[in-house]
């Protein structure tokens, strides 16, 4: 806000508390909490750009990578390549990461499972995702993917922040930076990691921080047992009613500052201190799924009850959108199957597959997959040869940047297609390539944002989230 | 804030610009850079632009049919105007794909500037500094030194007027906070007020520059920009060792090393003449950038990325440019190639290091820094030794005779000879891991050429983890693998042993994990090694878990690794031995060593006992330094390639290292290495290093760089608000021997600095952000400053200065739920829970949360701009953390044990101890009534009392009464949650 607007309400406690929800709370928080009414507080001036068709998104990030040969790209011609090295032609001299690249061979390993098609659409989909293809029609599954890093660190940080190395924005904080956030009482950037069974790689703060932006617009942790968001709870032995009298002394001497001083962030921080009183409220509301009636955990599958889990945290994702959270983003890890990937990848499935699929359904029943964009995908794909010995039962895949599949839903997409095809290996893109920067392009589209203009002046260069890069990819926009 | 950045983008153009002339640094060059030079400037030859607008000649050339971009005194015939302002959307510029567009105002600007002769000048930051004339002010009497000078005759122009001084009590906790970044105490506060002189106040700044906390202050924001930090980053994000850099930092600054030195150490420390182990310790500046240890990434990328790192936060903390914006193509608005930046890349090239970096542990070059109390410990152990050294030297004769007579006696009884000294039983405590360091020497025969491992531990496969020393068809093969293909060491000796023959083969490792660090031995001689593999970075045993493959003799490495022959007198030393040792244990006979361990007159015996013992008190002494990565030379010079888009694989044009030619060439004499390019950083002739270091220890000092763009003082850099004064304080930094002490005492006594911080409306309207200074900056303190002072205000402060970083509270968990194999946060106890922020050990992926909440810099790469938000979750923090609970119980403490028995004294000398002032008569009755409050709370409710005083390690005083206690406590908390408790007043 700016500063003028703040010092010319020297107000009173009584008055500023009156007016929290639209007046001065809602300027001065900016985008980490901010204000209902008409548009959304903290918003950029002159954003969204254009009538956006998705309010929020839901970004479920599957960490460390999942095969996309054994879900979603079906290659029945790999059967009778089983074995042989993969063809130079194919490979043609890629390069490969230090732990294959002193493989003697590259031999083929076909997916071990079945796939059909389903849905009107007609999708292929492997045995181990039942429940996302009973959702074929809803999902727009791309599977051309490709990106640049071949490793996880610089892969995922490419992923959200659109550059390797760490130090710039993540995409939630770039969205809440330019849209602000529809709840004054909840972040506007949420962020979830639960842990698979897999061989689960690190991950890092960086992934939703707000590089060069300010720090109130990284993503803020929400985390199972303990308190949801760092801080929340107040001391034991303190409890809500002396921390409202204490709110209400340590305001009144902010403002006696306040009077004497005339600085604008005063006011801020007894507003921010007022914020963070609703936060003990509207948090705890949030993440208490004890009032979500039997059939949702039924929806969301047996581990949704268990705190922390993928599935819990997809429940949360949706009360989370129904509350109007900008862009709430679950990382769940152990998809880096370098070995027994047929065992560990069942495993994976059996957490994500049924919740991922019911939260398509559940926003889809209230409504809210109209202006909900999710998205489901992994930093890269992975090999078609087997990383390790290759037997009837079992294999490993390395790292493949060079195509992968994700799928979207909702807010805007086309449902029910297939975007992008890979070659019969599903190791080069045959056709309909898709970069990291167009699907970023592609998601800023739909929050109404014009990729190219949302930018932030820093080191002299106006940065963006795509670069110099990124289109919007209409064919998979409705 | 969101909109201030637009708002105050504007500020320098928008104060008072209709009331001067324009001029081209200042109000049109930034026009043409920010909307222009992307396509018209430096790098328009790539892009097939043939209009450049950043160089004059250019500007104003000739276009063909008689058109100019630029025409002196008509705007109308200038082509640039006509292309702003066209009607035709095809022909407009900035495209409207830009973003860009120029504003009416900018429009007016450009007009008048062309009409007025379109007078170029050179990029006011290149070029050097000159002491300008003291300006003419209207109230000289203001002035206290020439920064008021400065400062008031822009007040003057602007017809504003300085604030009044604020008061004495305000002014000491200013100082205070931003010289030592702790708040004044007590006494402090009564010294000050009691000091009638008016030399009062240059008195107390003198006494905090003086204080060791000070150094500390300066050391946590050279951190900042220097991107330190306790762990390797990128993935695994291993714990590494720096701290001794840190200390270096503190120890710097605390004997105010001239900031120039300060630059040449740590750039090029190590290549000074005779360079000490503090001046290459110093060069731990530029190894402190990440590192990446990810099993299967290419090592070549990353080699690139830690020179790249280099250059940024060199060319950032010295020359605030952005030269890696050339990295891909030429600087698209600064002057600079992108051959100059390989140039510059050169310098930093040469570093004998790998792409990968340690898992675990510091990556070469490393070298051991020990402490000061360890050094002393170590020359008090050399005195012990050369003084037992030189009474046993004095007997030699004797012993020697006495070896002669016993040597006959013993002749063919005994066949082996080992040596006491370090001989190790249980083999599980030595030959651990990859840092470990020891020898073992075997006696190995075979009739046929000497074939298989000698000794090994390994898993039992060719391709195996672990490590061995084999022969191989004779020559000798050493190996430590973790994994055979790219993870590991391989050395091969030249030359061949024989067959039928008797060898004593000796190894050594110094556990360096390199090459170098293994010796090999036959019969005492070293042999030739030559390196099959050198990369080694990944320990044997990993995620806590030991190497558990046992030693074995004669095997190792699958059936077809047995020795062909007899391996005998196998012997183990959890240490490298020396060549005395080596050449005792590869003779067939008694040796001296042997008749002094074991044969000799008792007297001997013992003092050869207490030298051994001591050599081994030193050897561990050694061990236990901690180690520093530090920046060394190749012998060889790494050629430097040109790297076309920036991308490692596709090396283009070779370079040699050189310096910008927009900037002053190398000083006569220097070398064209880095050592001669740390020279060229602060030669005087370098227009950019001494501005630079003002304006971010004036951010320090007033919240805000007199150049905003603290990391950018290129084209698009922000224009200064006050040149002159940012000319006069970088000339006279230089002139004071590059002084920092000296400086920061002229910035915080002058008039400016000790204006009162109250803001009037006026002055909020005509200058938010007060760039101007017609009032005394006030903001909130740093993320360190606001614990720090929370420790300080509770008495809980740990004074110790420097040492291994420490782990304070955090919340559970934070760590284990990002990081692989469960690496978990282990919480530090007792007086390291109150060390001051600066020593917080710092994980790059998963930042200490306290500090990352209040905008501490993320120490992932260079960060030199101070950035302060406002939000719910530091409310949060400061009421709910239980270093700030316990904190504020500790306050409370302070309060009944340390002031009077009235609550209203005990509540006043509370307010002073977290504000530095006393309350007003209001404020004492909100405390007071707070009090009463949280007195009725916790009455009678024993619980929440135990609770609520349980908070933290330490334990509340026993004789105070409970209640009472949680009561102050909870008002203690209300204290330092106070705005002006974490506020720079």
């Amino acid at each position: 806000m700016n500063p003028l607007d703040q010092a010319r309400l020297s107000i009173t406690r009584r008055h500023f508390f009156a007016r929290t929800a639209t007046g001065l709370g809602a300027a001065a928080l900016g985008s980490l909490f901010a204000a209902d009414g008409p548009k959304s507080a903290g918003a950029l001036p002159g954003l969204p750009h254009f009538a956006p068709k998705a309010k929020r998104v839901i970004y479920l990030f599957q960490h460390g990578a999942p095969s996309q040969l054994d879900l979603f790209d079906h290659k029945p011609a790999l059967a009778g390549a089983r074995g042989k090295d993969l063809p130079a032609t194919i490979r043609m001299g890629q390069r490969l990461t230090g732990m294959t690249a002193y493989q003697a061979s590259f031999p083929v390993a076909p997916s071990i499972f079945q796939f059909a098609q389903h849905g009107q659409s007609g999708s292929w989909f492997s045995e181990l995702i039942p429940h996302t293809a009973r959702v074929a029609d809803d999902l727009c599954i791309i599977k051309t993917l490709h990106t640049e890093a071949i490793n996880h660190d610089p892969a995922v940080t490419f992923f959200q922040t659109g550059f390797q190395l760490a130090g710039r924005p993540s995409m939630g904080a770039w969205a809440s930076y330019g849209l602000g956030s529809e709840n004054q009482d909840l972040p506007a950037f949420v962020v979830m990691v639960s842990q698979g069974t897999g061989n689960a790689q690190a991950l890092a703060d960086r992934a939703w921080g707000s590089g060069f932006l300010p720090s109130k617009y990284q993503g803020v942790k929400f985390r199972a047992g303990g308190d949801p968001v760092l801080y929340l709870s107040n001391p034991p032995g303190y409890e809500s009613p002396a921390r409202r009298r204490y709110l209400d002394d340590l305001a009144s001497l902010n403002e006696m500052s306040q009077r004497e001083l005339h600085d604008p962030e005063i006011a801020t921080r007894i507003a921010q201190y007022e914020m963070a009183f609703r936060m003990q409220t509207s948090v705890p509301e949030l993440t208490d799924l004890t009032k979500e009636p039997e059939a949702t955990f039924e929806m969301y599958g047996p581990d949704s009850r268990k705190p922390g889990s993928y599935a819990a945290n997809c429940i949360l994702a949706r009360r989370m959108a129904e509350r109007g959270v900008r862009f709430i983003q679950l990382f769940h890890r152990g998809w880096d199957q370098h070995g027994n990937l047929p065992r560990e990848i069942r495993q994976q499935c059996q957490q994500t597959d049924q919740p991922s699929a019911a939260l398509v359904r559940d926003l889809k029943q209230r409504g809210l997959l109209d202006d909900t964009l999710v998205v489901w995908g992994g930093e890269f794909g992975r090999t078609v040869y087997s990383q390790g010995t290759l037997t009837e039962t079992n294999y490993g895949r390395d790292h493949h940047p060079r195509c992968f599949t994700m799928w979207l839903a909702g807010g805007g997409i086309k449902p029910g297609i297939s975007y992008g095809e890979t070659d019969d290996f599903s190791y080069n893109i045959a056709e309909n390539p898709m970069e990291i920067y167009d699907l970023h392009a592609t998601m800023m589209h739909l929050l109404g944002v014009d990729h190219t203009r949302l930018t932030y002046k820093f080191q002299g260069r106006h940065y963006r989230l795509t670069d110099v890069h990124g289109r919007v990819v209409r064919d998979i926009v409705s | 804030m969101r909109s201030a950045g637009v708002v105050l983008g504007i500020c320098a153009l928008s104060l008072n610009a209709a009331e001067r002339p324009v001029e081209f640094n200042r109000d049109v060059r930034p026009i043409l850079s920010d909307n222009c030079f992307t396509c018209h400037g430096p790098d328009a030859k790539t892009k097939n632009i043939p209009l450049r607008l950043d160089q004059e000649a250019a500007a104003k050339a000739d276009l063909g049919a008689g058109r100019h971009a630029i025409v002196e005194g008509s705007p109308e015939q200038s082509e640039v105007i006509r292309r702003i302002t066209t009607e035709s959307k095809a022909k407009r510029m900035p495209p409207v794909y830009t973003g860009h567009s120029i504003a009416t105002r900018e429009l007016e600007i450009l007009k008048s500037w062309i009409a007025s002769g379109a007078k170029w000048e050179k990029h006011w930051s290149f070029t050097p500094p000159q002491s300008p004339a003291l300006p003419r002010v209207s109230t000289p009497a203001w002035v206290r030194n020439p920064i008021d000078a400065f400062i008031l005759e822009r007040l003057d122009r602007e017809g504003l007027k300085p604030s009044p001084e604020a008061s004495p009590e305000t002014l000491l906790r200013r100082a205070s906070l931003d010289l030592t970044g702790l708040p004044p105490t007590p006494a402090e506060i009564d010294a000050f007020l009691s000091d009638r002189s008016p030399k009062a106040y240059e008195r107390a700044v003198d006494r905090l520059l003086a204080s060791p906390r000070y150094a500390e202050r300066m050391a946590y924001r050279w951190l900042d920009y220097a991107r330190y930090s306790d762990t390797n980053g990128y993935q695994f994000d291993g714990e590494r060792s720096m701290w001794r850099w840190r200390d270096w930092v503190i120890d710097a600054f605390d004997r105010d090393m001239p900031y120039n030195q300060f630059a040449i150490e740590q750039i090029a420390g190590d290549m000074l003449p005779n360079a000490t182990a503090a001046q290459r310790t110093a060069t731990g500046f530029n190894r402190n950038h990440r590192g990446n240890s990810e099993f299967g990434i290419i090592a070549e990328e990353y080699a690139v990325e830690y020179v790249v790192d280099r250059v940024e936060t060199t060319s950032a903390v010295f020359l605030g440019l952005t030269l890696g914006c050339a990295r891909c193509h030429n600087h698209k608005y600064d002057p600079i190639t992108q051959k100059e930046f390989y140039q510059v890349y050169a310098y930093f090239n040469n570093v004998p290091e790998h792409g990968r970096a340690m898992k675990y542990g510091n990556s070469p070059p490393v070298i051991a820094a020990p402490t000061a109390a360890q050094q002393a410990e170590a020359r008090a152990i050399d005195a012990k030794i050369a003084a037992l050294q030189s009474a046993i030297g004095a007997r030699a004769a004797h012993t020697r005779a006495g070896m002669e007579s016993w040597r006959r006696t013993v002749a063919g009884s005994q066949t082996s000879w080992p040596l006491a000294s370090g001989l190790e039983g249980d083999l599980s405590k030595i030959l651990y891991d990859i840092d470990d360091r020891f020898t073992v020497s075997a006696r190995i025969q075979s009739a046929a050429v000497p074939h298989g491992a000698v000794w090994s531990r390994m898993s039992n496969s060719p391709r195996g983890r672990g490590f061995g020393l084999y022969a191989k068809q004779g020559k000798l093969h050493v190996h430590i693998t973790s994994d055979y293909d790219d993870d590991g060491i391989r050395l091969n000796s030249k030359t061949a042993l024989a067959a039928g023959r008797s060898y004593n083969v000796l190894l050594t490792y110094s556990g360096s994990r390199m090459a170098e660090g293994i010796h090999v031995y036959v019969d005492g001689a070293e042999v030739e090694m030559e390196a099959e593999l050198d990369s080694l970075y990944r320990p044997l045993g990993n995620a806590g878990k030991a190497f558990k493959e046992p030693f074995r003799v004669g095997e190792g490495g699958g059936p077809e690794n047995r020795f062909n022959g007899s391996v005998t007198g196998v012997s183990v030393y959890s240490r490298v031995l020396n060549g005395d040792e080596i050449t005792a244990l590869a003779s067939t006979g008694p040796s001296l060593l042997y008749y002094l361990d074991h044969a000799a007159a008792p007297e001997v015996r013992a003092e050869w006992a207490s030298l051994s013992a001591l050599r081994r008190q030193r050897e561990a002494l050694e061990r236990s330094f901690p180690t520093v990565m530090v920046m060394a030379e190749r012998g060889e010079r790494r050629p430097t390639h040109i790297l076309n888009r920036g991308q490692y694989d596709k090396p283009g044009e070779v370079v040699e290292p050189g310096v910008p030619a927009q900037l002053h060439p190398l000083p006569a004499g220097a070398p064209n290495n880095r050592l001669g390019f740390a020279r060229w950083l602060v030669d005087p002739g370098n227009p950019l290093t001494a501005r630079v270091a003002v304006n971010r220890f004036w951010q320090m000092m007033f919240g805000v760089g007199l150049v905003k763009t603290v990391e950018d003082f290129g084209l698009q850099g922000e224009w200064p608000s006050h040149p002159a004064l940012l000319d006069w304080l970088a000339t006279e930094f230089v002139r004071s021997g590059w002084d920092t002490k000296a400086l920061l005492k002229t910035m915080v006594t002058s008039a400016a600095y000790r204006q009162s911080s109250a803001a009037t409306h006026e002055l909020l309207q005509r200058d938010p952000e007060n760039r101007l200074l017609a009032r005394g900056a006030r903001f909130r303190l740093p993320a360190e400053a606001v614990r720090d002072g929370a420790l300080a205000i509770s008495g809980l402060l740990d004074g110790r200065t420097g040492g291994p970083s420490v782990k304070p509270y955090q919340p559970d968990g934070l760590w284990k739920e990002l990081t692989m194999q469960d690496m978990d946060y282990v919480q530090s106890h007792g007086p390291d829970l109150y060390r001051r922020s600066l020593y917080t050990f710092w994980k790059r992926t998963v930042a200490p949360p306290m500090l990352a909440n209040f905008d501490a810099a993320n120490r992932e790469s260079c960060v030199v701009r101070e950035s302060r938000t406002n939000t719910p979750l530091q409310a949060l923090n400061l009421m709910n953390d239980v270093q700030f609970v316990e904190a504020a119980r500790l306050l409370g403490q302070r309060m009944m044990r340390e002031s009077g028995a009235t609550p209203s004294e005990r509540l006043r000398y509370g307010f002073r101890l977290a504000t530095g002032r006393l309350p007003s008569a209001k404020e004492a009755e909100v405390l007071s009534g707070s009090l009463s409050y949280h007195l009725d709370y916790f009455a009678g409710n024993a619980t929440r009392i135990d609770e609520f005083l349980a908070q933290g390690e330490t334990r509340p005083d026993p004789a105070l009464d409970r209640r009472e206690l949680a009561a102050y406590g909870a008002v203690g908390s209300l204290l330092l949650n106070l705005d002006e408790t974490v506020t720079r007043p």
